[in-house]
């Protein structure tokens, strides 16, 4: 029998803003446990939430870029559970006006193109974290990461494959890092995301009972973790029984999903309105502040490099496709005048450097400035693309200053002419037979005198001025 | 009301209840239940629902990180803890 999978993701992306979503306890990543704890944050008796702004701003930023409704008067409602990291018993979420409304997205599949489109985005606080294999039959808890805004993506199950999900989670977090609302940090859980997997027969109209998989972090995860849980609901389907709604965690060790039976008891929520919080109006004015200053997206900035920059829309394409990239690129321009090449290097040499590292470019040594000098002594050939390649290895391998190191290892191009000639009419000396063959028509050996040359002079020659002067002693 | 409903809704808000007073207590809720139930007749169909009584809207805060480093304070007025974190009895998934 055949199958058809329908998914549906939320995405929790961590909202880059400096303090909480409703305290001013400060949201830095990685600070020392229990130190970033407003009273707000503790769920003390007698305190009260505010709303920072800037997560207003920052979710209809998204919305925005999505074409999305954006509802100016927005509302919170109170979640209720019970966990410890949890410290008043409630999480502060936006059930019935969400911020964001009805938007969509353009994914790029095996399949080519394809729109999925979100139901909602709202803003809500995440919890604290527990700890549960550090102390024994105790669970400590470290409260730095309650009260961290926290802006909840959710998609319509238009989703058909465990590649489109990864693809439609890569579509998100590259447009949440261009609109620099969140730092897309998988690893340190900046984007995290929950999928609803369910799977129906093929012509079947309704949706078949769903599973719900919690806290997936990483791509790799998201395809693995559907994948299984697909098999799984075909074959329980298959032997008869049927698919329970439940939730499921994913053990990338085992690579399985198992039933949480301890969230099912409680999955009662009871949302209401929070009476601790009014109303969020965002005016007009804002709304149009917002709208006038959102970021150049990826594919504004792939069309205005091909237009405007002269690139190949290749180059346009690598470059536009991460914040990092694009911003190396448009920093390291600035420091020279040859952003073509700037762009060459940047998806050739140094391409194939972050594929053999599996890094970001941010995550380098490389700093825009230095990278951009570098193009900039090639272009005002102080150095010769061959040397300038042992260059960026050295700045690969410890950030140094290229300057610094062009000039520590006497690696300036022999811009001597008559130097040049001096040590092609040697080359050509000592190697008289080929010479005598090149004359006879054997063209091809004009290469080899060139590499001659270069090795001679270490690759500090321009190979254009070898090639000029070595044409006019054969002529 | 029954006393399934009364049994779930006391796990979910953490309250014990004596048996010996679950009948009063079913009873209570199935008229406190009668009484709201009332509103039910008032015709809302045109009006947009109310999410606060106060007919104001929200002052919100600048994004700026005010709050000190009570580590020590706030470990210390949780029932139990070490150095470094609230404890709790061992939750696992």
């Amino acid at each position: 029998m055949s199958w058809e999978t329908v998914i549906g993701l939320e995405i929790h992306a961590q909202l880059s803003t400096k303090s909480k979503l409703f305290s001013g306890g400060s949201t830095k990543f990685g600070a020392e446990s229990n130190t970033h704890v407003d009273l707000v944050d503790m769920g003390l008796p007698g305190v009260l939430p505010v709303a920072n702004k800037e997560a207003f701003y920052k979710a209809i930023k998204f919305g925005l870029a999505t074409g999305a409704h954006i509802n100016q008067i927005s509302s919170f409602d109170r979640k209720n559970y019970f966990y410890p990291d949890l410290p008043k018993g409630y999480q502060i979420t936006q059930m019935t006006k969400p911020i964001v409304e009805k938007g969509s997205i353009k994914v790029s599949t095996e399949n080519g193109e394809k729109i999925i489109n979100i139901t909602r985005a709202h803003l809500e606080e995440d919890a604290g974290k527990s700890i549960h294999d550090l102390f024994e039959g105790e669970t400590g808890v470290d409260l730095n990461r309650a009260g961290t805004p926290l802006l909840e993506i959710v998609s319509e199950p238009e989703i058909s494959s465990a590649k489109e999900a990864v693809a439609y989670f890569k579509a998100i977090r590259q447009l949440v890092t261009f609109l620099d609302i969140c730092d897309g940090n998988m690893a340190q859980g900046s984007m995290r995301c929950d999928v609803n997997v369910s799977i129906k027969k093929i012509d079947s109209k309704e949706l078949g009972t769903r599973a719900e998989l919690k806290n997936i972090n990483s791509f790799k995860f998201i395809e693995k973790a559907i994948n299984f849980e697909i098999e799984r609901q075909i074959s329980v389907i298959e032997s008869g029984e049927s698919v329970v709604q439940e939730t499921r965690l994913y053990d990338s060790d085992k690579n399985e999903t198992r039933s949480m039976r301890s969230k099912e008891e409680a999955n009662d929520y009871r949302y209401f309105p929070c009476p601790d919080l009014l109303p969020v109006v965002i005016s007009d004015k804002e709304l149009n502040e917002i709208k006038d200053n959102l970021p150049e997206l990826p594919e504004e900035k792939q069309k205005r490099y091909i237009s405007e920059i002269g690139l190949e829309s290749s180059e346009a394409k690598i470059i536009s496709s991460s914040k990092a990239m694009a911003d190396m690129f448009e920093e390291a321009s600035k420091k020279t005048d040859d952003a073509k090449m700037t762009a060459k290097w940047l998806v050739g040499d140094i391409s194939a450097l972050l594929n053999k590292e599996n890094i970001e470019i941010d995550e380098s040594k490389l700093s825009p400035e230095n990278f951009g000098k570098l193009i900039e002594r090639i272009s005002d050939n102080t150095i010769s693309g061959k040397i300038a390649k042992s260059v960026l290895e050295e700045v690969w391998e410890n950030g140094n200053d290229v300057d610094e190191i062009i000039k520590a290892k006497g690696l300036i191009q022999i811009q001597d002419e008559s130097l040049l000639e001096q040590i092609a009419t040697q080359v050509l000396n000592s190697n008289p037979d080929q010479v005598a063959a090149y004359r006879s028509g054997k063209d091809k050996l004009f290469g080899f005198f060139v590499g001659q040359v270069m090795k001679e002079t270490q690759g500090k020659a321009n190979p254009k001025s070898v090639n000029e002067i070595l044409k006019k002693i054969l002529s | 009301m029954d006393k399934k409903t009364v049994t779930t809704i006391s796990y979910l808000s953490r309250l014990k209840i004596d048996p010996e007073e679950e009948e009063k207590i079913t009873s209570d809720l199935e008229n406190i239940i009668k009484f709201v139930d009332q509103l039910n007749d008032a015709e809302t169909s045109d009006i947009e629902p109310l999410t606060n009584p106060l007919e104001k809207t929200a002052k919100t805060r600048t994004d700026q990180v005010t709050a000190k480093n009570l580590k020590k304070e706030l470990l210390e007025i949780g029932p139990s803890s070490n150095e470094d974190y609230f404890l709790v009895p061992r939750v696992v998934e």
